[in-house]
Order: structure tokens, then C-alpha cells, then sequence
């Protein structure tokens, strides 16, 4: 070993470590846990691929929820705005017959509904919690009432078959690839989660934008007084966000071929700020990484899939998940504050 | 004379890190005893072992002539000693007695008893020398007086020792007298109080006695006498001679930058007319809350709306946002680093680079190169000294992060810099370099405004001061006349 490998390997710091890298650590351990207790019906790349499936809406919604913590807000209303852009799409489409302009309404209408909430929050400076739990009502109610309390499916306008021919667009999210690899393939969402928190991860890093929002997220007067445009980044991460919520709605979208505008959505906001919390970004914003929120999201779909196979009773998952946002804080609380030092 | 606190080979570590190496430390009975020594010299962590907020790893601890063991009996030195930190714990939407005897509240029947509480507290205060209603509110009291709740809080409690942490920064010099004050009237009652402090003036004003600290390393230690000079006490501070000669250099001054005509907003500052020209460097000095912050803060844009006109370059720009003050090439150096200008999450050459990091980005990304030939320029032209550039900015000392803070105006290519309180929190060492990069810039055309209180800061730096006082610009001095006798005349609201 060369003299500066011994020095950087002695000053490796364990605690450190574990701190930047908690959620992936907590998964690691979950997946020897969950294979002790399940053997190979947990542990076989069928059921990965499934876990990974299964939580591609939550994870690609929990990034944007990402970018809005580290900047220091938080936004309730995602569960009901994907519910909202997916039945718009799906509607769209059923009218127009294009899946293009299905596709161009969805990023609108969640762009649009990112800028409502970051413009009122940066903008008129009303508590990110407060504007986002109002907006959380308007766009379910919304829903809603424009949808009559129930929901849409695709290719068909109440009840009678659309004359276009509109399936293709489930093609979206049902696709599957390395049939011949994996037991069952891989589905498309998968593949387009890991891609999107790689792209976030990369805008995080390398980007003035990205940046910025951690030097809001850490200390908004200092960003301020250094001519960083405060408000425009805050509204801009709103923004960023609805294109991820709308992108994780057309997933959800086309791979059910429907949309319900009183079930599609619930407590996906709790889910995704869960995983985010999970990964360890801090709440107050300032710190936080894509990649631990990917490994957040995780976590808790192992949980379920763990839970699921155990046969424990599905009221019950919420108490163990619950829990365990509860014991991800805390760990975080005791690792940060026995690093002050005086 | 009876010693009040002995501490003896204390010795501390964190980690690897040594931050005390076996130090003696002794204040006798009803005496003001300074702690010196620059950031990070140990006086702090001293401190804290003495006020149980650290456990020694070694030594012993004597109060009163008596050996305590911290860890095992904390009662027994919390009775004794007080510890009044620099950031205060009151709370503002309390009065005075109820901070007083906040979690050891005295009650009759089981309701609260205000009567005796506040007439206990006024007991207090009227031995401190302090003539103050108890049932004042703490939000309304000026930092002065929320000090001096701080340390009735500890003689209500009976401390023998009361340790203050740089208790006069914050606080303007008819403050700092009342202050000083009450801590004559404590030690002639036989408290001791340790004073912590960077302002070595103060410190030959005030303190009976002396302890130097350097690198976790008792230096000197002795009496305040008559012939002992502020020089003596930097030089074992910063270990060799600070040399504060030679740092002005008179310059060729070009034509007028930045001029502020009628400018005004209520309740802060009235009618400023200034001009700076090209290479200049100017002071504003006044007492705090003279309204030489708001002033600036205005013209750097982020205090607005204001009346008049602020001209740039002869042409009146309105000043509304940090942007407009960055594209007219104006920077600015807050006060309060660490509220204002350190992003602690943001490594050393992002928070350098942080108000041109869209400037040096292509298509968002930010270049890798320019990133490092910036950070490894300003590194080199203000002697920062650091580890490397990806570190976290908080894994500085002050002086290297003010240099840092400096660095980040200075990239924004700007002609005029603002700086306020330019030196806040930097040891002596680190002091006179600032000033020396100051003056060296000023020589290659730059031009500076700098805020500051302290004279010998505006004595060694600055080609002409303007003196305000309660908002107004009262005076201006040529570099002739800036005498410390001048400068507080005008500043007190006196005339000449």
C-alpha cells in the first residue's frame, strides 16, 4: 500500500459512511434479513424485477419530492396531481385518438400545476406545507367533480369502445425487455426509473441549477445575497417535479389502461416523502441525494414484498413502514448530532 | 490572593485532533481574567470543560480550592460556574424574571410567584449596578441588556464564576461601557468572571489578568499593568510580531464609481450623499444601528424600496434585487458570515463560485475546469489556506472562510466592493492580511466601501471615512483627521 492509501484508509470514517450511505445500508441488511426468513422465494430475480416494478411510480415521484426537500419545501399534493394528469391523459387520448398529444397534456397539465404550487410558495411566500396541502384538495376535488367520483378507461368513452385505435399507449409501461435473460423480462418502468434518478443525480452534481438548490435549501439569505435568483429556482423545482409526477402518472396510466379519480393516488405524497426521508435527505433541506431516495423507495417496496409473502395481514404494513420512517430520522438525528463538536 | 478556579494539566482530544495538550489555568477571587488566543487556539474547548459542557480527558479541576470531578458530581460545578455563550439563551417572548427563572419557576399554591420572582430579580439587578423594570419584555431590551439578563441569570443561581464569551461583539461602545459596568460591580462583590474576547483594548481596559493560549498550549499568563500594551498580547497570540506597519499605500484615485445622491428610507438612514471613486477605498463608521448596514444594503439592492438615487458610473440604476447590483458590477461582503454568507452544505469552490455559477456553465453543466482555475486563482491571490477545494467551507477557520466569502465578491468581476464588518471573527493573524489584500487590489482598480466599527480596521485600510450617526452622515474625514478622538466625536452624535 502507498503512503497515501494508508492515510486514506485510516482516515475512512465508518461513521461517515453510514450517514451518506444510510439507505443503502438499511437495504442491504433488509435483504439479508428477508432471505434468511424466505430463502429463495424472496431471493431470485424474478422477484427483484417484480419489486422494482411494483415501486417505479412512488420512486420517480419521490425524486422530484427530492429536489422540492432539499430546497428547503415539500409538496403534499402529488397523490392527487397524478391522479389529475392521469385522467386528463387518458382522457386526451380517448378523445383525440393521438397518444402524442395524450403525452403533451399530461407534461403540461404537471408542469403547470408544479408552477401553481411554486409560484404561490416562492412567489406570494406562503409555507410550501400550507400551499400544497390546499393544492392537494383543489386538484382531487377537481378531479372528482370533472369525473363524476369515478374514473376512465382507455379506448373506451362511457362504456362504448373509441373508434381510434389507442392501446398502443400501454405499450408505455407493459413493454418487457431481456425476455430471454430474466424469467419474465424486464419491464420498461424499471428501466425508466433507474434512468431518471441517474439524470437526477447528474443534475444534482454537475448543474448551476442543481446547485443552487441546495445553497437555497442550506441557508436562503446567504443564496440570496450571492444573486442567486431565490424564486425563480424554488418555482423551477416545483415545476421539475410535476414533469416527474406526470411522467410517473402516465406509467401508472398505461399500465393499468385506466385512471380513478377517487382511488388512483392516495397517499402517494406519504409514500414518496417516506422513501425520501428513508434515503436520507435531510428535512430541512440543504442535503440529500437522489440515489438515497432510489435506495429509500426500495426499502420500503421490500418491506411490502417481504410482508406480502409472510402472509402478515396488509392492514399492518403501514405500521411497519410507518416505523420505520420513524427509526430513519432518528438514526439520522443521533448520527448528525453526536457530530457537532465544540 | 484566594484562588476563585484552578485548572490543572487539562488535556482534551477529539479524536486524533489534540485541541488541549496538558494546560494550567487560574483566576484568583474577585478579579476579571482574559482568555486569549486565536480560533481555535483551545480557549473555547477550556471553557467548556470548565462550564461541563465537555468532559477533560485528563487534569484537574479546582473551585474555590476544591478538586470537583465533573463527570461524576455535574451539580457541584453547575452551582458554581455560569457560562454565558456568545449566542444568548433567552427567550424574547418572556420578561426578564420569568427568563430568570425559567425551569425552576418559584410558585405559592401551586400558581406561579411573581411577586417574590420579580422582586428577587430586581435584587439582582440593583447589585449588578442595573436600574431595569423585571417585568420588561426580553424582546424589547437592546443586546446589552438581554446580556446582562444572561448574568443576572448566574448571580441568581450564586456563581462564583461566571465565564463570558465574547460578550461585546454585538454591541455598540455605550453598551459595552454598561457592560463593563456590571462587571466591575460583580468582581468588587468577589466574582470572578472569565472574559473571553478578541478585542485586546478591551481587554487592557477591563481585565485584572491574563491568559494566552496557543495550539492547546498555555503561552503566557500574567497581570494587566500599567506599560503592558495590545502589541505584547497579539504577538504571543499569533507567535511572532504582528506587523500592522506599512499596510496603506497611498494610490492614484480615477474618476467617481459610485455616488449615492439624497438617498433615504424611513426609519434607517436620511439624506446620504457619497461618492467613491476608481481604486478608492472608503470607510462608514458610526455605532451600531447608525444605519451604515441598511444604507448598503440598499444600494447592493436587497433593502429596497428607498428614495434618491444611486448613480453607477454616472448613469442611475434602480437597485431592487442582488442580480441588478451583480450586472452593474457591485459586490458585497454581508456581515454575519455565518447567517449570510456561508452555505455550510456547499463544498469550498461552490460556495466561491456560487453568484457566477450559471455564467461558467454550458448548456447547465457547470465546467469542471473554469470551476478549479477560479477556486486555484482566488486560493492563490488572497493566501487561503486549505486542505483541498472539495471540502465542506465549515472545515475552514474563519479567517480562511471570510477569505472565501471575499473571493465570491470578487468573482463576480465587480469594480465597487462592498464590505461589511470585513474581519468579524477573524483572528489578528488573518486580520492584517485581509487588510493587506484590500489595500493590493484597491492598487489594481478596484474600489472598496468598508463598514466597519472598529477604527484601527478603518485607520490601516481607508483613503477617507464618512462618520454617521443615527442614520445620517455626520462627517467626513480625510486620512489626516481620521484620529480615534475624531471618529468617536462625531460617532457619540457630538460635534466638533
Amino acid at each position: 500500500m502507498s503512503e497515501e492509501m494508508v492515510t486514506r484508509f485510516k482516515s475512512f470514517n465508518y461513521k461517515q459512511f453510514l450517514i451518506d450511505n444510510s439507505a443503502f445500508v438499511t437495504l442491504i441488511l433488509l435483504i439479508i434479513v428477508a432471505t434468511v426468513i424466505m430463502g429463495g422465494t424472496f431471493f431470485n430475480a424474478g422477484n427483484f424485477v417484480n419489486i422494482l416494478f411494483n415501486n417505479a411510480i412512488i420512486g420517480i415521484i419521490a425524486l422530484g419530492m427530492t429536489l422540492i426537500i432539499i430546497s428547503g419545501g415539500i409538496d403534499l399534493s402529488v397523490g392527487s396531481a397524478a391522479a389529475f394528469i392521469g385522467l386528463i391523459t387518458i382522457t386526451v387520448i380517448n378523445h383525440t385518438g393521438s397518444i402524442i398529444l395524450g403525452v403533451l397534456s399530461a407534461f403540461a397539465s404537471g408542469i403547470l400545476m408544479g408552477a401553481f404550487n411554486g409560484v404561490l410558495a416562492a412567489k406570494f411566500r406562503i409555507p410550501a406545507f400550507i400551499v400544497t396541502l390546499g393544492s392537494m384538495q383543489i386538484f382531487r376535488s377537481l378531479s372528482l367533480h370533472f369525473w363524476n367520483g369515478g374514473g376512465v378507461l382507455l379506448g373506451r368513452i362511457g362504456g362504448t369502445p373509441v373508434e381510434h385505435d389507442v392501446l398502443g399507449y400501454r405499450t408505455f409501461a407493459t413493454t418487457r425487455i431481456f425476455e430471454g435473460i430474466l424469467p419474465n423480462g424486464l419491464p420498461l418502468p424499471v428501466l425508466y426509473w433507474i434512468a431518471l434518478t441517474i439524470l437526477i443525480a447528474i443534475f444534482c452534481k454537475k448543474t448551476a441549477l442543481g446547485r443552487h438548490i441546495y445553497a437555497i435549501g442550506s441557508n436562503e439569505r446567504a443564496a440570496n445575497l450571492s444573486a442567486v435568483k431565490v424564486t425563480r429556482v424554488k418555482i423551477l423545482v416545483y415545476m421539475i417535479a410535476g414533469a416527474l409526477v406526470a411522467f410517473a402518472a402516465m406509467v401508472e396510466s398505461s399500465r393499468l389502461g385506466s385512471m380513478n379519480s377517487a382511488t388512483s393516488g392516495t397517499l402517494y405524497e406519504l409514500q414518496a416523502i417516506a422513501a425520501v426521508v428513508i434515503g436520507g435527505t435531510a428535512m430541512n433541506g440543504g442535503r440529500g441525494r437522489p440515489i438515497g431516495t432510489f435506495f429509500g423507495t426500495l426499502t420500503l417496496g421490500v418491506i411490502n414484498n417481504l410482508m406480502n409473502m409472510m402472509g402478515i395481514p396488509s392492514f399492518l404494513v403501514g405500521a411497519i413502514q410507518g416505523s420505520i420512517v420513524i427509526i430513519a430520522v432518528l438514526f439520522q438525528m443521533t448520527m448528525t448530532s453526536k457530530e457537532r463538536q465544540f | 490572593m484566594a484562588l476563585a478556579v484552578e485548572m490543572k494539566g487539562i488535556k482534551k482530544s477529539f479524536g486524533a485532533n489534540y485541541v488541549l495538550k496538558g494546560v494550567d489555568f487560574a483566576v484568583e477571587k474577585g478579579s476579571i481574567h482574559a482568555l486569549l488566543g486565536e480560533n481555535g487556539a483551545g480557549k473555547s474547548t477550556m471553557m467548556n470543560i470548565l462550564g461541563n459542557v465537555l468532559h477533560k480527558d485528563e487534569g484537574q479541576i479546582f473551585i474555590g480550592g476544591e478538586e470537583v470531578e465533573p463527570a461524576k458530581n455535574p451539580r457541584l460545578i453547575e452551582e458554581k460556574v455560569a457560562f454565558i455563550h456568545q449566542e444568548l439563551s433567552l427567550v424574547n417572548d418572556l420578561n426578564i424574571f420569568e427568563n430568570l427563572y425559567l425551569g425552576k419557576e418559584l410558585k405559592k399554591w401551586g400558581l406561579l410567584d411573581k411577586k417574590t420572582m420579580s422582586g428577587r430579580a430586581s435584587e439582582v439587578l440593583e447589585r449588578m449596578g442595573v436600574n431595569i423594570n423585571p417585568y420588561t419584555m426580553v424582546s424589547e431590551l437592546n443586546p446589552s441588556y438581554k446580556q446582562i439578563t444572561e448574568i443576572a441569570r448566574a448571580m441568581l443561581k450564586d456563581a462564583q464564576v461566571i465565564i463570558m464569551d465574547e460578550p461585546t461583539t454585538s454591541l455598540t461602545d455605550v453598551e459595552i461601557e454598561l457592560i463593563f459596568g456590571v462587571m466591575k460591580a460583580l468582581k468588587n462583590q468577589g466574582i470572578s468572571l472569565i472574559f473571553i474576547s478578541h478585542k485586546l483594548n478591551e481587554v487592557l481596559q477591563v481585565c485584572d489578568s491574563y491568559t494566552i493560549l496557543r495550539d492547546g498550549e498555555l503561552i503566557v499568563t500574567g497581570k494587566v499593568e500599567e506599560g503592558l500594551e495590545e502589541k505584547d498580547l497579539s504577538t504571543h497570540m499569533v507567535g511572532e510580531e504582528v506587523n500592522t506597519e506599512g499596510i496603506y499605500k497611498p494610490r492614484e484615485l480615477g474618476d467617481v464609481v459610485l455616488e449615492i445622491k439624497d438617498l433615504s428610507r424611513e426609519r434607517e438612514y436620511k439624506s446620504i450623499n457619497l461618492s467613491l471613486r476608481k481604486g478608492e477605498i472608503l470607510g462608514v463608521t458610526g455605532l451600531m444601528g447608525d444605519g451604515r448596514t441598511e444604507l448598503f444594503a440598499s444600494v447592493y439592492g436587497v433593502n429596497s424600496p428607498y428614495e434618491g438615487k444611486v448613480i453607477i458610473e454616472g448613469k442611475e440604476v434602480k437597485m431592487g434585487s442582488s442580480n441588478t447590483a451583480m450586472k452593474n458590477k457591485i459586490a458585497y461582503v454581508p456581515k454575519n458570515r455565518k447567517e449570510n454568507a456561508i452555505v455550510k452544505d456547499l463544498n469550498i469552490k461552490e460556495n466561491l463560485v456560487l453568484p457566477i455559477m450559471n455564467k461558467i456553465s454550458q448548456l447547465g453543466i457547470l465546467r469542471n475546469s473554469v470551476l478549479e482555475d477560479l477556486t486555484s486563482e482566488y486560493v492563490k491571490k488572497l493566501d487561503i489556506k486549505l486542505g483541498s477545494t472539495e471540502n465542506l467551507i465549515t472545515s475552514l477557520s474563519g479567517g480562511n472562510q471570510q477569505k472565501v466569502v471575499i473571493s465570491k465578491a470578487l468573482c463576480t468581476n465587480p469594480s465597487v466592493v462592498i464590505l461589511d464588518n470585513p474581519t468579524q471573527g477573524v483572528d489578528v493573524g488573518a486580520k492584517m492580511e485581509i487588510y493587506r489584500q484590500i489595500v493590493a487590489l484597491a492598487e489594481q482598480g478596484y474600489s472598496f466601501v468598508i463598514l466597519s466599527s472598529e477604527v484601527p480596521e478603518i485607520q490601516r485600510t481607508c483613503d477617507r471615512v464618512y462618520v454617521m450617526f443615527q442614520g445620517e452622515i455626520r462627517q467626513e474625514f480625510s486620512r489626516d483627521e481620521m484620529t480615534e478622538e475624531n471618529i468617536m466625536l462625531i460617532a457619540t452624535g457630538g460635534k466638533l
